[in-house]
């Protein structure tokens, strides 16, 4: 399975690719929303999953989600959002957008890991 | 439009305690010992702004030492191989996730800046018209970090004039 990160901080790609590579993801990167978008016409098959960070420059990540559901192609991808972000508006507007799942900076391995296994992305017990 | 500051220093202390156990310290060895010495020195800050409901900067500062071992802690690296991009990358995540969790907080209609970065010390930055009002200081392995919350005074005194 395939996994795109999205964060403008390089570190914070660096997170959350460990923890997806760990789960047997193949992991591609992007700076920002527009990069991402950029980096999804290319690629022939569409990743499974996309982390996205919210505040980036370019184009945040709320932006991101809304011309993801919008195009056909992209429609299977599960969005999670993994941001500072944190009142309920923002993830009411989030969720409302087509993300699927919202994680709140900071987080754990272990917490990000129970969120991909809701979504059925990890087998359950992978934290264990 | 003006309001309250609804965050204090416990929240401030609880939301940094949250980064160390997620990034800088996992395992629980290493935490940040409080000196409540807002004077402690620094050579490197990085803050992000807060617009809107209520007007102000989260700045996190501390010592070189402790940028290039928290730059090291998020990109599982040894601190020696850590670069200035690297340090300037993770000084300015902190405090953009710091200061995203403190404008959770405030009332709605707040805004975040994406982070500024400077390679110099907290003592070096201006601030105009806003006055500190809160923080956590503290050594990380004898190296002084400091996470701190800055005011507009013009907000301020619209308060207490209210």
């Amino acid at each position: 399975m395939r996994a795109m990160v999205i964060d403008d901080s390089r570190a914070m790609r660096m997170i959350l690719k460990r923890i997806v590579t760990k789960l047997n993801f193949d992991a591609v990167e992007a700076g920002d929303g527009k990069e991402a978008l950029d980096l999804l016409t290319e690629m022939p098959e569409v990743p499974e999953l996309a982390l996205i960070d919210w505040n980036m420059p370019n184009m945040n990540g709320l932006e991101f989600v809304i011309h993801v559901r919008a195009d056909p192609r992209l429609r299977e991808m599960t969005l999670v959002m993994v941001t500072t972000e944190s009142e309920q508006s923002q993830i009411v507007r989030a969720l409302a957008a087509g993300a699927h799942e919202y994680v709140i900076k900071p987080f754990t391995e272990g917490a990000m890991i129970e969120k991909l296994a809701l979504l059925g992305l990890v087998p359950t017990g992978a934290n264990s | 439009m003006s309001v309250e500051v609804e965050v204090n220093e416990d929240d401030l202390a609880e939301m940094v305690g949250q980064v160390w156990e997620s990034y800088l310290d996992p395992e629980g060895i290493n935490p940040l010992i409080p000196t409540y010495d807002e004077n402690q020195p620094s050579e490197v800050h990085s803050s992000v702004s807060i617009s809107g409901s209520w007007t102000g900067h989260l700045v996190y500062a501390s010592s070189i030492s402790a940028a290039r071992r928290a730059a090291a802690a998020f990109l599982a690296m040894e601190p020696e191989e850590v670069s200035e991009d690297d340090m300037s990358d993770v000084l300015g995540e902190l405090a953009n996730i710091v200061g995203g969790n403190v404008k959770a907080m405030l009332p709605p209609g707040a805004f975040l800046s994406l982070p500024q970065v400077v390679l110099a010390p907290e003592s070096s930055a201006r601030y105009p018209n806003t006055e500190r009002i809160g923080g956590v200081y503290g050594l990380w392995e004898d190296e002084p970090v400091s996470i701190s919350m800055w005011h507009s005074r013009a907000e301020k005194s619209e308060e207490e004039s209210a």
